[in-house]
């Protein structure tokens, strides 16, 4: 059972996720979202957001892309050397090029402005809207932890 | 549900379960058997973890989350297998909280073009669902001897990662709303909500509102929603200066008398209610 859960977390989680970590007996696996912007071979680091970087190690068809926004299932683990915490890549899901990914809904109206029509905004979506997406996924992060009972096992 | 509650309650209890004889064990008296004739059709988005806890009374007794019956569900998960059959098509699917199988019977009558050379082209066809991509399932859940599945009615491939995470942020207020009641509304007139409440009042249980402010308008603390019945009937119903004993609260609400005291007892904690003349009658405490 424990073994399905891959609960969505950001960087600073991950030291309570690494099977060392006394509460973190139920669960080892996790989630993260972000952006690729490093591929080493082996390696990718994803940059999650403004809450930093996490070093992937890459299974053989884990096939990222540089820019890309990508959801990551993998075991959270102690880098070759080194006291940092990456993670082991079970499986990845590209979520495309990260600023489209707020603005989907908006291409799409923005090409019917008989049904849709913002007055502040007439040639591209605001920039907030390109952001809005990773705000959304910290909120989920947020109440994955807060309310862990719909989400996750836990031993606290 | 109130209505589904009274015809449960005088049928089968036959003395409004007030007799205290008799070979009827209060324990078994479940209100969802009252409820489930009487089931609303909601749609309530949910975690696979939610499914997969997801409590049933008995054998073919509707399913509860957080106390409350389910009806239809929405799940939204990662598809890591799909296989199809001469019936149906079962995805399992993963959401970060647990894993599910999820079946979608085929309607024979809408498969008139089934490749038998691709199976697994044909009914996926219409809904798109890919293998390792996102998917939002319409269903309801099923407990087959031990086993949980959903049934499916419909899927459709989610293709932003914001409509993830928005199911999971629903998921999450409608799981507040059942363990906590609803968002507390600071700008509400509190004279307003008095008045309200005196209005709804003589109608007494068949309109009690299961979710409502204290006594003189005060926001209700969080409590358990068997707790909230108990607190809105002490509330509504007409009574002396002693209060309602447990066993004619378990009567008019058609629960079992244990769950009232457990619902009682955190009132009591919660000092929303005291005991008046033994430890079993309680009144509101208007504080």
């Amino acid at each position: 059972m424990s073994a399905l859960q891959a609960p969505r977390i950001l960087p600073s989680h991950l030291h309570a996720f690494h099977p060392s970590s006394a509460h973190s007996r139920t669960v080892n696996t996790v989630r993260l979202l972000g952006t690729v912007t490093a591929l080493r071979g082996e390696t990718a680091i994803i940059t999650c957001g403004n809450h930093g970087d996490v070093t992937l190690q890459l299974k053989a068809d884990s096939h990222l892309q540089m820019g890309k926004l990508v959801e990551v299932v993998g075991k959270v683990v102690v880098l070759d050397g080194g006291q940092a915490l990456g993670v082991r890549v079970l499986g990845s899901m590209d979520w495309g090029n990260p600023a489209e990914c707020g603005t989907y809904e908006w291409s799409h109206r923005f090409s019917r402005p008989d049904i849709f029509q913002p007055i502040h905004c007439r040639e591209t979506p605001p920039t907030y809207f390109q952001n809005t997406d990773y705000r959304m996924y910290e909120y989920v992060v947020d109440v994955t932890h807060r309310y862990k009972k719909i989400f996750y096992d836990s031993n606290d | 549900m109130d209505s589904g509650y009274k015809g449960y309650s005088t049928t089968s209890f036959g003395a409004q379960g007030m007799s205290s004889g008799g070979g009827f064990m209060p324990g078994e008296s479940n209100s969802p058997a009252g409820a489930r004739s009487e089931a609303v059709a909601t749609v309530r988005p949910v975690t696979i973890k939610q499914v997969l806890d997801a409590t049933q009374a008995y054998a073919g007794a509707s399913h509860q989350i957080d106390g409350a019956d389910v009806d239809k569900i929405f799940v939204v998960g990662q598809v890591r297998n799909i296989s199809v059959q001469s019936t149906n098509i079962t995805f399992k699917i993963e959401d970060g909280t647990g894993e599910v199988e999820v079946k979608q019977f085929i309607d024979l009558n809408d498969n008139m073009d089934i490749d038998a050379s691709n199976p697994t082209a044909v009914p996926l066809g219409k809904s798109q669902v890919k293998l390792n991509g996102y998917a939002k399932f319409f269903g309801r859940v099923v407990t087959t001897g031990n086993r949980r599945n959903v049934f499916s009615n419909f899927a459709r491939p989610v293709t932003t990662v914001n409509e993830v995470h928005h199911h999971f942020l629903e998921a999450t207020v409608i799981h507040l709303y059942f363990t906590r009641g609803p968002p507390q509304k600071p700008d509400r007139n509190p004279s307003g909500a008095e008045a309200g409440t005196e209005a709804r009042a003589p109608g007494g249980m068949g309109v009690t509102d299961d979710y409502g402010v204290a006594a003189q308008g005060r926001p209700l603390p969080p409590m358990s929603p068997g707790a909230r019945k108990v607190y809105n009937l002490l509330k509504n119903e007409p009574q002396s200066n002693e209060g309602l004993h447990v066993q004619y609260i378990a009567a008019k609400l058609g629960v079992p008398v244990t769950e009232v005291v457990k619902a009682g007892d955190e009132l009591v904690t919660g000092g929303l209610i005291f005991s008046t003349v033994d430890e079993s009658t309680w009144a509101i405490l208007e504080y």
